[in-house]
């Protein structure tokens, strides 16, 4: 009988192994589909977190040898230019005192509760997916730093916050972020100007472009091209009031009961490098409450004081407009 | 040390060199977010040289620190490389690879038959991967990039003694 195995075997080595080799991929495929597994990915992760970050080091230090000539030419200018916003800054610092006292004595009045302001954990960018068929994000921060699966993720780009994603891996020294573009991120939004709340979830296939349903037909008329998509903070996963995006095209399907609007992104994910990472255990910050300044990029920021400054008002491109149906 | 084992270790090797450069610097050049595969390049290119055996052992191997390293299931990737390693390595001595034309079908052939190959297990499985389950536009950026790169990366991967045409038994 073995020697009938062994004859079996040696005719089909190729056969057999590919069978095997298919059978260990299809019960691993099986097993960590129903999350049973987790610690491979999450020691995998970390151990390729470590491999990245180098690769990503290495790159990046040449890259930033080259241009530190160029840049400290340009840090000569910066530093003019600076000194003269210092002064204007200067002058709008002593207006902001007056007004934060002004703000903290009405608050008082309306009697607001008092809340902490969410604390962000800063992260860099280290890797993305490896393959084109998923579209996480690994940072460079993981449970040693305080990083906890589900945690909002949020950037600063040109001055302007917006959502990014959340967490859904983390490893001791490195995490994974799942970007809004991704199907599998649904986030419980509202329309800003007109407070109508949907969901608004990825495509995959197109990172400009995410789609917010669940709308009620009846604010079709109130609704309009660029207006404001922000986190509704229901659900408890994302706090209330950070930007998604601007809607660009309104469509009303006869055969929906909601309207689906298609929304532009405030965040370019091509330009993601530092993304924040807001801590669960503070309390959602109203919307009437001020939240907190653009935290500088390496730093843990407490949150305190300004408010996020406005999105300014954008035309959607010409293409994307589309008349209302 | 057996031949097919030594390519075996040097492919997996070269492999993972491709998946951490994918994953890191290779964002630079990303068209809407598509980068070329190129560990699935190195991946059929050494099928193709050396047969199913090492096409298929290299790409269950990478597949799976692929897994490893990603938020997909552990096995996905780990089944879509021994497939594609075991189909190319059966093109093995049967296919003259070109300094051009055939890198580019290669190439293109590959592409599509993940996209069709993560789409079936995608479905089986019940795993929302954004790529390519319907085949929209992300596929076909990623053929044509991986149809521009297989060329010069085929040319590339010539150099090396370790990848040369296997011999009879060898396969």
């Amino acid at each position: 009988m073995p020697g009938l195995f062994e004859g079996f075997f040696a005719r089909h080595r190729k056969g057999a192994t590919l069978a095997a080799l298919v059978l260990v991929s299809l019960v691993c495929l099986m097993v960590s589909n129903r999350t049973v597994v987790i610690r491979p990915k999450e020691i995998g992760l970390s151990v390729a977190g470590f491999f990245q970050r180098g690769v990503t080091g290495v790159f990046r230090w040449f890259g930033d040898t080259a241009g530190s000539i160029g840049q400290l030419r340009a840090a000569r200018e910066e530093l003019a230019t600076a000194n003269a916003r210092l002064e204007e800054m200067d002058q709008a610092t002593r207006e902001a005192i007056e007004l934060r006292r002004q703000n903290a004595a009405l608050k008082e009045q309306l009697d607001f509760a008092q809340t902490l302001p969410p604390e962000h954990i800063a992260a860099e960018v280290v890797a993305r997916d490896t393959d084109n068929l998923f579209s996480t994000l690994t940072v460079n921060k993981g449970s040693r730093q305080g990083v906890k699966k589900g945690m909002p993720v949020v950037a600063w780009q040109g001055d302007i916050e917006g959502l990014v994603g959340k967490v859904v891996l983390v490893g001791p020294g490195s995490s994974q972020v799942l970007p809004l573009y991704d199907p599998q991120c649904i986030v419980s939004a509202r329309v800003d100007t007109t407070r109508d709340e949907g969901l608004v979830s990825g495509q995959g296939r197109d990172r400009g472009s995410i789609v917010m349903n669940y709308v009620k037909k009846i604010a079709k008329d109130k609704i309009g091209y660029g207006d404001l998509v922000v986190t509704s903070g229901l659900g408890g996963v994302y706090p209330k009031g950070i930007n998604i995006g601007r809607i660009r095209e309104i469509s009303a399907p006869a055969y929906e009961t909601s309207l689906v609007l298609q929304v532009q992104p405030i965040i370019d994910f091509d330009r993601l490098e530092y993304l924040f990472l807001i801590a669960q255990e503070a309390e959602a910050v109203p919307e009437a409450v001020s939240p907190p300044p653009p935290p500088k990029a390496g730093s843990v920021s407490p949150g305190a004081g300004a408010p996020r400054p406005a999105v300014p008002p954008s035309t959607p491109p010409k293409a994307d407009l589309g008349p209302s149906q | 040390m057996n031949r097919d084992l030594r390519t075996t270790i040097f492919t997996v090797a070269a492999l993972v060199i491709c998946i951490l450069l994918q994953s890191t610097i290779l964002g630079r050049i990303a068209i809407r977010g598509v980068r070329p595969d190129l560990a699935m390049l190195v991946l059929v290119f050494v099928s193709v040289r050396r047969g199913p055996m090492v096409g298929q052992v290299s790409g269950f191997a990478s597949g799976f620190l692929e897994d490893l390293m990603n938020v997909s299931p552990l096995g996905f990737h780990s089944l879509l490389r021994t497939v594609i390693g075991y189909l190319f390595g059966l093109l093995s001595r049967n296919v003259f690879i070109d300094p051009f034309l055939m890198p580019i079908i290669l190439a293109v052939v590959a592409t599509l038959l993940k996209g069709l190959l993560s789409g079936v297990v995608s479905a089986l499985f019940g795993i929302a991967s954004s790529g390519f389950i319907t085949f929209t536009g992300r596929i076909w950026i990623e053929m044509g990039y991986n149809g521009i790169v297989a060329p010069f990366l085929f040319a590339l991967l010539n150099l090396f003694k370790v990848f040369k045409q296997a011999d009879k038994e060898g396969a």
